[in-house]
């Protein structure tokens, strides 16, 4: 009987327990909360920016809240697919563009359409770069409007130019120069190029420029097939490894380094050249303070070869599929991709919106690197938007790093690839 | 004749397993149940609509072969590395030298490493350009080259990572080996002693003996986690170069998370539980013996 009782009062006192807990984490008031997810929010210079916007947007929007929400670059997907398979993903978050396929295909992000309607359709969407806007577009839905676009450029140190006998107002125009100046401009304790070889998205963007220069693309036009087994494919693939292999124009450990790497080492002035994004700049002078990077680095069109081209990356917020608050959400992501909030964005960080009216303004086109940058727009191209992507992309990876390491010549991985490729689409 | 014990008595002790049951049904046995039916379930399908073709598809999977061939050697040269200079150390800490609670306690430090940790700092230290052992090998001898490359070799890559690994790994063996170094009665020894028995003996027939129920849980134990290590692999070597160091549970979080194929992911997961669970047998075996 006592053991009754005591069973009974336990139980009571749990109850009363939890039943506190839960109005004490309640929350305070009815406030619609809106999570803002991005890897920027640790990242400085980016961070001011996410700062002001949140701050700004809170104070004119008393009925909703944009609340910091935290990813990392290494593993946005990740995070994104364990909080949506557990309908509790971020109501808005920042990716580029390779995962638009894959989460619309898994239905984990928001088509925008009835949004875009209400503002105007077409009328509205025109005030966005229209190819940047095709990213956005998966079988016949649209599931975001692009803020930034992040065509590649390549940068060098014009000081470097002078001491190797090269003329610094004339970089590389194609892969063979390329080659010959960067073994011009290795030296002790310098190398002529930095790139990327380690296994992340990275990679594909300093790459591909080599393989679509040279001709070549990654698939059949209907993305069907492989079309890894071109004489061309062979060229571009080899111009990329050889500058490593053949030319020793490349730093040692390729295969270890990734963005960051190259960017610190051009940063410390123990690399010359490098393909990169138009924040690099500003983060070099952040890595070495006592570089002069306005005065001794220079950015020109990546020496893609036969075909003018240059990768470009677009980055973008979804909408969650699973907000509770679509309306809101909404709202938070308008003022995102106002003209506002994007020009202050590239004045504080330097990343080009993809809105037109700021991508054709004063600011970015009296910009020293942000003109050379923006003029690389037209010749953009991504890698296949299909969500067999991935796998494709990490069988070029190991394809380059396997030529790179020389386990393998550049015929027998360029061709292992294709055979990869070709596997991931089902080819039999 | 009733024992005295009421309804009540008999049935409260499953009140109070009750919250630490549910929560193992939540983060085991409801994970493994759904990563079960991906499995069988076909690419983008849901329901009951099941197959084997990720099995099928898995047994004919060469990048999934090659990764399970590379996953025993990572395994079996951890165990080794473990076993070695955890024994080696276990030996030398049991002796009865001064700050010998000092040593125990640094001998532990590489334990207390998260393996993503553990992973950036031998990715920095391996780096050919700024890291520190090649500065430290050219001290000692200056011929070595400044730049050497250790994770982009391709001969390298493989063994670098199983250092780090054992470096991470071989205190908990050492620990396991340690306890039952002192409870080996000192008896036994001094028995041997006065029969003749030289150290060797003294260890291959005193101490072995004495330790081997212990070695082989450490060994069993250890395995099993070795099996599934993860974050050291990805920090350190992303799996490269190419596919060189790419185990099991990195392709299986590559396939699921970046691929994002989850049914066969899934069903990459089911086989490495069950090679895990058979290689696992002997010390589930051990253990109900004992008890």
């Amino acid at each position: 009987m006592r053991h009754k009782r005591t069973l009974w009062t336990g139980l009571a006192i749990a109850a009363i327990a939890v039943t506190f807990l839960a109005f004490a984490v309640a929350p305070a008031s009815a406030q619609v909360k809106i999570r803002f997810q991005t890897w920027h929010w640790g990242e400085k210079p980016v961070f001011y920016a996410l700062e002001e916007f949140k701050n700004e947007f809170n104070k004119n929007n008393p009925g909703i809240e944009v609340v910091t929400d935290e990813s990392r670059y290494g593993d946005k997907e990740t995070v994104y697919i364990a909080q949506s398979q557990a309908k509790a993903a971020a109501d808005i978050a920042h990716f580029m563009h390779r995962a638009i396929p894959l989460f619309a295909e898994r239905g984990y992000i928001m088509d925008l359409t009835p949004f875009i309607e209400r503002e105007g359709g077409q009328k509205w969407l025109a005030q966005w770069d229209q190819h940047a806007l095709e990213v956005c577009k998966y079988k016949g839905k649209i599931y975001c409007i692009n803020d930034y676009v992040n065509p590649l450029a390549l940068l060098y140190n014009t000081q470097h130019f002078k001491e190797a006998g090269l003329d610094p107002n004339k970089p590389p125009t194609n892969p063979t120069e390329l080659a010959e100046m960067a073994k011009k401009l290795t030296r002790e304790g310098r190398y002529g190029i930095g790139l990327i070889g380690s296994r992340q998205e990275g990679l594909f963007m300093r790459f591909n420029p080599f393989l679509w220069g040279a001709g070549a693309e990654y698939l059949t036009p209907d993305n069907k097939r492989s079309a890894l087994d071109t004489p061309e494919a062979l060229e571009g693939f080899k111009a990329y490894v050889e500058l490593f292999t053949k030319h020793k124009a490349v730093p040692p450990g390729v295969i270890e380094q990734g963005a960051q790497e190259v960017r610190t080492q051009v940063a410390l002035e123990k690399v010359s050249m490098e393909i990169g994004v138009i924040q690099a700049p500003l983060i070099y002078k952040a890595i070495n303070p006592n570089f002069k990077v306005d005065e001794v680095m220079a950015a020109a069109p990546i020496p893609s070869g036969k075909k003018r081209v240059s990768s470009v990356e677009y980055g973008l917020r979804v909408i969650s599929a699973y907000t509770k608050h679509p309306e809101e959400a909404w709202k938070v992501y308008k003022s995102w991709i106002s003209k506002e909030v994007q020009l202050r964005n590239f004045k504080i960080y330097g990343v080009m919106s993809a809105r037109l009216d700021v991508k054709n303004s004063p600011d970015v086109q009296n910009h020293r690197f942000a003109k050379v940058f923006a003029a690389q727009g037209p010749y953009g191209k991504i890698e296949p938007m299909i969500p067999e992507w991935p796998k494709i992309g990490d069988a070029m990876i190991t394809a380059v790093q396997e030529a790179f390491a020389g386990t393998k010549t550049s015929e027998q991985a360029l061709k292992d690839a294709h055979i990869a490729t070709n596997r991931a689409l089902g080819v039999q | 004749m009733g024992t005295g014990r009421t309804w009540h008595d008999r049935h409260l002790g499953y009140l109070f397993v009750l919250p630490a049951t549910l929560m193992l049904v939540a983060v085991l046995v409801f994970p493994a149940f759904i990563t079960l039916k991906l499995s069988v379930t076909p690419e983008g399908g849901s329901g009951w609509n099941l197959t084997l073709i990720h099995y099928q598809n898995a047994f004919r999977d060469p990048v999934l072969l090659r990764t399970f061939k590379n996953t025993f050697a990572f395994v079996a040269w951890s165990l080794v590395g473990h076993f070695v200079l955890g024994l080696g150390l276990a030996l030398a800490l049991n002796q009865a030298l001064p700050g010998q609670t000092f040593f125990r306690l640094i001998a532990l430090v590489p334990w207390t490493i998260p393996d993503v940790i553990a992973g950036i700092i031998f990715r920095w230290v391996l780096n050919p350009i700024n890291g520190s052992l090649n500065p430290l090998i050219r001290m000692l001898f200056p011929g070595f080259p400044a730049e050497f490359q250790w994770l982009s070799s391709p001969t390298l890559a493989f063994p670098a990572v199983i250092f780090a690994n054992v470096w991470r790994g071989y205190p908990l063996v050492m620990v396991m080996l340690l306890a039952g170094l002192m409870a080996i009665p000192r008896e036994l020894y001094e028995a041997a002693a006065v029969d003749g028995a030289g150290r060797l003996k003294r260890f291959l027939h005193v101490t072995l003996p004495g330790l081997s129920t212990i070695i082989l849980i450490a060994l069993a134990l250890d395995m099993v986690w070795e099996f599934r290590r993860f974050a050291l692999v990805l920090t350190m070597t992303g799996g490269g170069p190419g596919t060189l160091t790419e185990v099991l549970s990195t392709l299986v979080y590559k396939t699921y998370f970046q691929f994002f194929t989850f049914e066969y992911a899934s069903a990459m997961a089911i086989l490495m539980s069950v090679v895990l669970f058979v290689l696992s047998l002997p010390y589930i075996i051990l253990v109900g013996r004992k008890q």
